[in-house]
């Protein structure tokens, strides 16, 4: 490593973050008290203690850590469908050429197009219900993992395959032995991307059309004209959106330890 | 891998019997009503009317695409032009990186759409509030991806730079901007596609034109077919901002081993 991009030492970088935090905090501060910006937006006073208020005081029916809870329920159950069938599919389509030949087409007719742009059509389907809401959160987990699985597949060394086939390998045992194995950290690559877009989408998705959630909490506050409850949302999605990040992160650091994106 | 021209024609039929089967049972054997799916042949037909008529939303779809395009890239420009600059120097100045690094990691774990209510009560329902909630999800890539790719510098070529004299910044501007630049052309175009997405969001829940509020007015009335022409705009100009960059990415960015 150069000397240029050696990180700074532990104690410099937390004084340092600490630093940037309390000033940036402070300008926030400062600026909703002393220009007009304050009458619309509050200070993050305000709002650190209005979210630890809201952790037992409901917004409308349900307290913060309730709406989190519907809300990454929401996300876990289209999440699973969708890793689920965007794995398969995936591994399916890299290791088929007639199975690529035959989905490819019509997966790349659906990909282009954002799982936000499908909210309008799918309350039409779904009903404005819960099923609309997985279907949505399913289309943003699938189309990542999916494409991932499928470079996975087709990433295998040439080499490794041609090896196993001159030892006298099937093509089930080339199959589960080295495609298998070398296309997981693709695929959680895959599913990394997929948590981040999903829970992007179910936020969307409960911001146009929903009665309980974080983004249901956003969209209430921006009706009734309250800064703080809006703040209170975002930062509720910030927390978890970086939880789920660090989790899928760690969940791969465990079980791809083998693996150079592991480390 | 096996030889794939063989399986073209199997692509070609894939693509047929999906339009085929659609249009039998939608348009032909009418087995859906056309307020929940409508055949291609209808969707064809609204595609081709919503060109020029301003019913039932008042624009035509045209205008509508152009609204979007506007607000998209001008967030997107604006994404790019401050977050690719920050994150070179984030990565190139240990000081900066100290300390705006924090604040960055504040705000890079929310979603640039739910942004949105509070830059509608910042900023009013018009054009300004959009831009600014484009701007933070085109913002976020373009700073991440530049930062890593001036951090993946190899000490060699400082080493080279070093002996033969180069000052600091002829050193950032001649080895580690260059070598960023791959990835930087990958955060410019992951931006691109999250502005486009950011956008649509924006418009479903507050505005009076583009392809968002398009799709989500023909929800209230059900039209279906007309969310589904916004769809298919939505994909298709999606699809052509991501092949247009390529297209410069192969223009700009020299001496990568492409596979």
């Amino acid at each position: 490593m150069n000397k240029r991009f050696q990180d700074a030492k532990r104690y410099e970088k937390t004084i340092c973050a600490a630093i940037a935090i309390i000033v940036f905090l402070c300008l926030w501060q400062l600026v909703v008290a002393f220009t007009k910006v304050g009458i619309v937006m509050a200070g993050p006073i305000t709002v650190l203690s209005k979210f630890v208020v809201s952790l037992v005081k409901p917004i409308g029916t349900h307290t913060i850590e309730v709406h989190v809870l519907w809300s990454l329920t929401r996300v876990m159950v289209g999440f699973l469908l969708g890793s689920l069938v965007g794995i398969v599919l995936g591994i399916v389509m890299g290791w088929y050429p007639a199975m690529e030949a035959l989905f490819r087409p019509l997966y790349e007719l659906v990909r282009p197009i954002p799982p936000i742009a499908w909210i309008p059509l799918s309350i039409v389907w779904f009903g404005l219900g819960e099923p609309s809401k997985y279907f949505l959160i399913f289309l943003a987990a699938f189309s990542n993992i999916t494409m991932n699985a499928y470079a996975g597949v087709r990433s295998v060394d040439p080499t490794l395959m041609g090896a196993a086939r001159m030892l006298g390998a099937n093509d089930r045992q080339v199959f589960s032995t080295i495609v298998l194995p070398s296309c997981v950290p693709h695929i959680f690559a895959g599913l990394q991307i997929a948590i981040g877009s999903a829970w992007a989408t179910v936020v969307a998705a409960e911001m146009v059309r929903s009665s309980e959630g974080v983004g249901w909490v956003i969209i209430k506050g921006q009706d009734s004209n309250s800064t703080v409850q809006i703040m209170v949302g975002i930062v509720a999605v910030g927390i978890v959106g970086f939880t789920l990040a660090v989790a899928m992160r760690a969940i791969e650091a465990k079980l791809c330890s083998w693996s150079v994106r592991g480390k | 891998m096996k030889q794939k021209h063989s399986y073209r024609w199997l692509s070609i039929v894939s693509i047929l019997a999906f339009i085929a089967i659609w249009w039998l049972c939608c348009d032909v054997l009418k087995m859906t009503k056309s307020s929940t799916l409508p055949g291609p042949v209808t969707i064809a037909a609204t595609f081709i009317k919503k060109l020029t008529s301003t019913a039932p939303d008042g624009a035509t779809l045209p205008q509508h695409i152009f609204s979007s395009l506007r607000i998209a890239m001008g967030g997107w420009a604006m994404g790019v032009l401050i977050g690719t600059p920050l994150g070179i120097l984030m990565a190139w100045y240990k000081k900066i990186d100290l300390f705006v690094r924090p604040v960055f990691d504040l705000i890079r774990p929310v979603p640039g759409l739910a942004w949105i209510p509070l830059m509608i009560l910042l900023f009013g329902i018009g054009i300004t509030s959009k831009i600014v909630t484009v701007f933070l999800s085109a913002f976020v890539p373009c700073v991440l991806n530049s930062y890593t790719g001036v951090r993946q510098t190899k000490d060699v070529h400082l080493w080279v730079g070093q002996t033969f004299g180069a000052s600091n910044w002829q050193m950032l501007m001649n080895i580690a901007v260059p070598t960023s630049l791959p990835l930087v052309m990958t955060g410019v175009r992951v931006a691109l596609g999250a502005s486009w997405t950011c956008i649509v969001a924006a418009e479903m829940l507050a505005s009076t034109r583009g392809l968002g509020y398009m799709i989500q007015q023909a929800r209230g009335i059900y039209r279906p077919d007309i969310i589904i022409c916004g769809m298919i705009a939505i994909g298709t100009i999606g699809a052509l901002f991501s092949w247009l960059l390529t297209l410069v990415e192969k223009q700009v960015v020299k001496g990568v081993r492409r596979g």
